[in-house]
C-alpha cells in the first residue's frame, strides 16, 4: 500500500522540487483538519467508555427547582453547565449518555451491515448463477428505495425496540458492502494466489476467511468508516421522529426532538446535541475521506 | 433499444412485485392482523368475521394470491384511525408535498450542477474548496438541524417568516431551503466528481490537443459524458419527490405525505403505512425507468450493445 501512495506523490508534478522540510511532509500526511477530527473522535469514544463516572447526574434526575435553567455562559448555575431542560434534567449528563447511546447503535448498525453485506457479496461471487441473480436483485431492490421509508414500514410494522432498532440500522447499507465484495471476491478468485490454496485443498470458507477476506479488508473498512456517519444521521432523524430510541432512554436525536418543543424559550436543549451530531459526523467524513485517499485511491 | 427497454420494464415489474411481498411478508410476520387491526379485546365473533372477510383463514399461498389481486384492483385498506380509504388520505396529500419538493428540487438543480462543474473546472481554487466546504457541511448537518436553526434564526430571533404551517407561500420558504440546500450539496459533489472523472480521460486531451477551444471541449465532450452518471442521482431525486420530505415536513408541520406516514407509523395505521409504501415504490420505479430511458438517448452506447452485458 506504501508504494502506491509513493508512486503517486511521484508521478505527481507538483511534488518534484527540493526536499521540504519534516513540518511540511508531518502536514501533508496528517493534515490538521483530520488531527482535529481524529481528537474529535477520541474525545466522543472516551466519553462513551466512561460516561457514568464524568456524568454529574443520572440521565432521568429531574431537579424540579431548576427547570430551564440557562447554560453558565447564559446566566445559569455552574451546577448545570449547559443548562436544565423542562423537568429540570441536566443536558450535559443527558448529552454525553446520549453520545453513548449514539454511538453504540451506529456501531453495531454498521457491523451488522458490513458483515451481512459481505457475506452476501462473497456468496455471489463464490455460487455466481442464480445465488448471484437473487442477491443482485435483492441489492438493485434495496438501492432504490429510500431507506427511511422502508425504516418507517418496518418500525410501524413490528413495533419498537432497542434491539429492533439495532437490528433495522444493521439493514441500512449492506447493498454497499455486497456490491463491493462481490467484485472484490471474484476479481481475487481470478488471481493467482486464491487458485493456489484451492488447488492444495483449501475449503471455500478457508479462501474466503483466510486469504479474501484480508485482501479486500482496507476497502471494506474505508467504506464502513464512510457509511458510519450516515448511520448516525438515519438513527438521530428516526428518534428526532419520535420512531427511534425511546424514552425514557436518551439519543442525540431524541434530545434533538424534544428540544424542539422548547425552541423560544430554551434553545439550548437542542442547539447542544444538534452540535455534537453535526461535530461527529463531520469529523468521521473527514477522516473517512482521508483513509481513503491513504488506503484505497481506486475508492472514489 | 427494443431488448434493452423491454428488460429495464421487466426488471420494474420486478421490483413491484418484490415491494408487494416485502409488505405481505412484514405484515403476517409483525403478528396477527385482525388482533392488530380490531383491538385485541374486540368480541371473538368480530375477530372471526374481520378473518373471514380478510381470507385470513386460507392457506398462506391463497392469501399471497388474493393480496396481490385486491392490490392490482387498487384496494389498499382503510385507515384504522377514520375508516376512510387510505388510498384517498395518501393521494390528497400529494399535492402538498410536491409544492415543497418541486420547488426544491429546481433549488437543487440550479444551484448543485453549476457548482459542482464549475468546481471541477476550477480544481483545488478557492472556489473549489468553498464548494466542496459548502457540500460536506450539506452532507453532515442533518436536516431537522438546518430547519429548526433556520427557525431560530429567522422565525424566533429576527421574526420574519413563520416557522410552521401551511397558509401561504411565504410558510413553504424555509422548507424548501431547508430541502433545497441539502440536496444541493450532495448534487454539487457528485456532479464535480464527475467531472473530474471525464476530465481525465484520454478523449478530453486528445480533444485539446488538437487545438479545440477549452470551452468548446467541455462543452461538447465533458458535459454530456458526465451527464451520464448525474441523471442518476437526480432520478433518485424525481423518485424521491413523493417522499423526500419526511423529516422536513415534520420539522415545519407541513400537511404532507411524509408528516402523515410519521403519525401513521406512530399510530401503527398499518393499511396507510402500506399505501405509502407502495406509492413511493411505484414513483421510484417510474422514476427509475425514465432514466433508463434518458441514458439511451444520452448514452448511443447503450442503443446498440447488446442486452446480456447492459447489465
Amino acid at each position: 500500500m506504501a508504494t502506491v501512495t509513493d508512486d503517486r506523490i511521484a508521478a505527481d508534478p507538483t511534488a518534484v522540487g527540493p526536499p521540504r522540510s519534516r513540518v511540511a511532509r508531518f502536514v501533508e500526511a496528517w493534515p490538521p483538519s483530520v488531527l482535529l477530527a481524529l481528537g474529535w473522535i477520541v474525545a466522543m469514544l472516551l466519553i462513551a467508555a466512561s460516561v457514568e463516572w464524568i456524568a454529574g447526574y443520572a440521565y432521568t434526575a429531574m431537579d424540579l427547582r431548576a427547570r430551564l435553567s440557562p447554560p453558565i455562559l447564559f446566566g445559569g448555575t455552574e451546577r448545570h453547565l449547559l443548562g436544565t431542560d423542562e423537568l429540570g434534567r441536566d443536558v450535559l449528563s443527558r448529552l454525553l449518555y446520549s453520545i453513548r447511546m449514539s454511538l453504540l447503535i451506529a456501531f453495531f448498525g454498521t457491523l451488522i451491515a458490513a458483515t451481512l453485506g459481505t457475506f452476501l457479496g462473497i456468496l455471489a461471487a463464490h455460487f455466481r448463477g442464480w445465488v448471484e441473480d437473487i442477491v443482485l436483485t435483492m441489492i438493485d431492490f434495496q438501492a432504490s428505495m429510500p431507506f427511511l421509508i422502508i425504516a418507517l414500514a418496518v418500525l410501524a410494522f413490528f413495533g419498537n425496540s432497542l434491539i429492533l432498532f439495532i437490528c433495522l440500522m444493521g439493514f441500512h447499507g449492506w447493498e454497499r458492502y455486497a456490491r463491493i465484495s462481490r467484485g472484490l471476491a471474484i476479481a481475487a478468485n481470478e488471481q493467482g494466489y486464491a487458485g493456489a490454496v484451492r488447488q492444495l485443498g483449501a475449503p471455500a470458507w478457508r479462501i474466503y476467511g483466510r486469504h479474501v477476506l484480508p485482501n479486500i479488508a482496507s476497502t471494506l473498512i474505508v467504506s464502513m468508516t464512510l457509511a458510519f456517519p450516515e448511520t448516525i444521521l438515519l438513527e438521530s432523524g428516526l428518534s428526532f421522529l419520535g420512531l427511534g430510541v425511546q424514552p425514557p432512554l436518551t439519543s442525540l436525536g431524541n434530545m434533538v426532538g424534544y428540544g424542539r418543543e422548547y425552541l423560544t424559550r430554551a434553545p439550548w436543549i437542542m442547539l447542544a446535541p444538534s452540535a455534537v451530531i453535526v461535530l461527529t459526523t463531520l469529523s468521521i467524513s473527514l477522516v473517512g475521506d482521508w483513509l481513503r485517499d491513504r488506503l484505497d485511491p481506486t475508492l472514489k | 433499444m427494443l431488448r434493452y427497454l423491454s428488460t429495464r420494464l421487466v426488471r420494474a415489474l420486478l421490483t413491484i412485485c418484490f415491494v408487494v411481498t416485502f409488505a405481505f411478508v412484514i405484515l403476517r410476520l409483525s403478528g396477527d392482523p385482525a388482533l392488530l387491526i380490531l383491538s385485541p379485546d374486540a368480541p371473538p365473533e368480530a375477530i372471526e368475521a374481520f378473518r373471514k372477510s380478510w381470507g385470513l383463514d386460507r392457506p398462506v399461498w391463497e392469501q399471497y394470491v388474493r393480496y396481490f389481486g385486491a392490490i392490482a384492483e387498487g384496494n389498499l385498506g382503510r385507515s384504522m384511525r377514520d375508516g376512510r380509504p387510505a388510498l384517498d388520505l395518501v393521494l390528497e396529500r400529494v399535492p402538498a408535498t410536491l409544492a415543497l419538493t418541486i420547488p426544491a428540487l429546481i433549488l437543487k438543480l440550479v444551484i448543485g450542477i453549476p457548482a459542482g462543474i464549475y468546481a471541477a473546472l476550477h480544481r483545488n481554487k478557492l472556489a473549489d474548496r468553498m464548494t466542496m466546504l459548502f457540500s460536506v457541511a450539506g452532507f453532515t448537518v442533518p436536516s431537522f438541524v438546518l430547519g429548526l436553526v433556520l427557525v431560530l434564526i429567522f422565525s424566533v430571533n429576527l421574526g420574519w417568516l413563520p416557522s410552521g404551517g401551511q397558509d401561504s407561500w411565504i410558510h413553504g420558504i424555509l422548507p424548501v431551503i431547508t430541502l433545497g440546500t441539502a440536496g444541493a450539496a450532495v448534487l454539487a459533489r457528485f456532479t464535480r466528481s464527475a467531472m473530474l472523472e471525464v476530465l481525465g480521460q484520454p478523449y478530453i486531451r486528445t480533444a485539446s490537443a488538437k487545438g479545440l477551444a477549452w470551452h468548446r471541449v467541455v462543452v461538447d465532450h465533458a458535459l454530456p459524458n458526465a451527464a451520464i452518471p448525474t441523471v442518476t442521482i437526480v432520478g433518485f431525486m424525481v423518485g424521491s419527490l413523493v417522499a423526500g420530505a419526511v423529516v422536513v415536513e415534520s420539522v415545519f408541520s407541513w400537511p404532507g405525505v411524509g408528516r402523515l406516514l410519521v403519525v401513521a407509523v406512530a399510530n401503527r395505521d398499518l393499511a396507510v403505512v402500506q399505501t405509502i409504501l407502495l406509492f413511493v415504490a411505484a414513483t421510484m420505479v417510474c422514476a427509475n425507468l425514465t432514466v433508463d430511458m434518458l441514458y439511451g438517448w444520452i448514452d448511443p452506447r447503450l442503443r446498440t450493445r447488446r442486452v446480456a452485458g447492459a447489465g
